[in-house]
């Protein structure tokens, strides 16, 4: 089986942690970083770490919707747009 | 000849969706509220009057971050942020869980720092740093549309999305052993 994830060692798992936590690695890599940390407890603890900061910024930065009055003002930037398509 | 309603009604219908994440983008580029919200209707107003180049079907959100990149780097970036750009490979790969897994290892304190200290933490970073991340953890893009969008190769999107966490993480806990959320590794 060539395609079985091969072993990593500490550092290969923490320079890949943040394409697994993202989900951009290869089924095969991921897998390699999952066992690695299922089998070394230092890793496991800091992934969990930095799962929970992403997680955390993600959640906080999303929160921000555009204001009523700038939504209001971009559906009559287009309708005014299209009334004055005429004139340049 | 183009019906302006049809222009109107598939316009609204498929890129109007994507506005709130054209503000928190533009947020984040500009640095204020009230240049971010010129940003953004300036953004809008030529993507409508480009709509026929847009081709249904594709990537419609990372064809409005083009268009908002492209409109505030010609037009804002000179004007506002004219600080200097840091060469992101320099900066060492840093994580706190070596000062908090005595103390925090689940980095629980993260949750007591309120959003508008995050966001001024993300505002604070570099440029290239700032954009990698929001795109990624504002916006949730994959690091290719990150690369299509910004124009660079994934392997520097990549770093760029690791060393920006890295150094966001970092000013996040020192603000946080700074309010006394948790304490200094003595």
């Amino acid at each position: 089986m060539t395609d079985e994830p091969h072993d990593i060692d500490c550092q290969e798992a923490l320079d890949r942690l943040y394409e697994y936590i993202d989900g951009e690695l290869t089924p095969q890599r991921s897998e390699a970083v999952r066992r690695h940390l299922a089998a070394c407890a230092h890793c496991l603890h800091l992934a969990g770490f930095e799962t929970a900061y992403v997680r955390f910024v993600e959640a906080r930065a999303r929160a921000r919707e555009v204001p009523d009055a700038l939504r209001r003002r971009v559906l009559e930037l287009i309708l005014f747009e299209d009334g004055g398509t005429d004139t340049p | 000849m183009p019906n302006p309603d049809e222009k109107r009604r598939s316009f609204e219908a498929e890129a109007l969706p994507y506005l709130d994440a054209v503000f928190r983008v533009a947020l984040s580029l500009a640095g204020e509220e009230a240049q971010a919200e010129d940003l953004v209707q300036e953004t809008m107003l030529r993507a409508y009057r480009s709509w026929h180049q847009y081709r249904p079907g594709t990537n419609v959100r990372a064809w409005l971050l083009t268009i908002l990149r492209n409109t505030f780097i010609n037009q804002y970036r000179k004007a506002k942020r004219a600080g200097p750009t840091v060469d992101v490979d320099a900066i060492a790969p840093y994580t706190v869980f070596g000062d908090v897994q005595d103390v925090d290892p689940e980095g629980t304190f993260f949750d007591r720092i309120v959003d508008d200290e995050v966001l001024r933490a993300i505002d604070a970073l570099p440029d290239e740093f700032r954009e990698a991340l929001v795109l990624s953890d504002l916006e949730g893009l994959p690091y290719s549309e990150i690369a299509e969008i910004t124009q660079v190769p994934m392997g520097t999107v990549k770093s760029r999305i690791f060393r920006a966490r890295q150094a966001l993480q970092r000013r996040l806990y020192d603000y946080a052993v700074e309010m006394g959320y948790i304490p200094r590794r003595s």
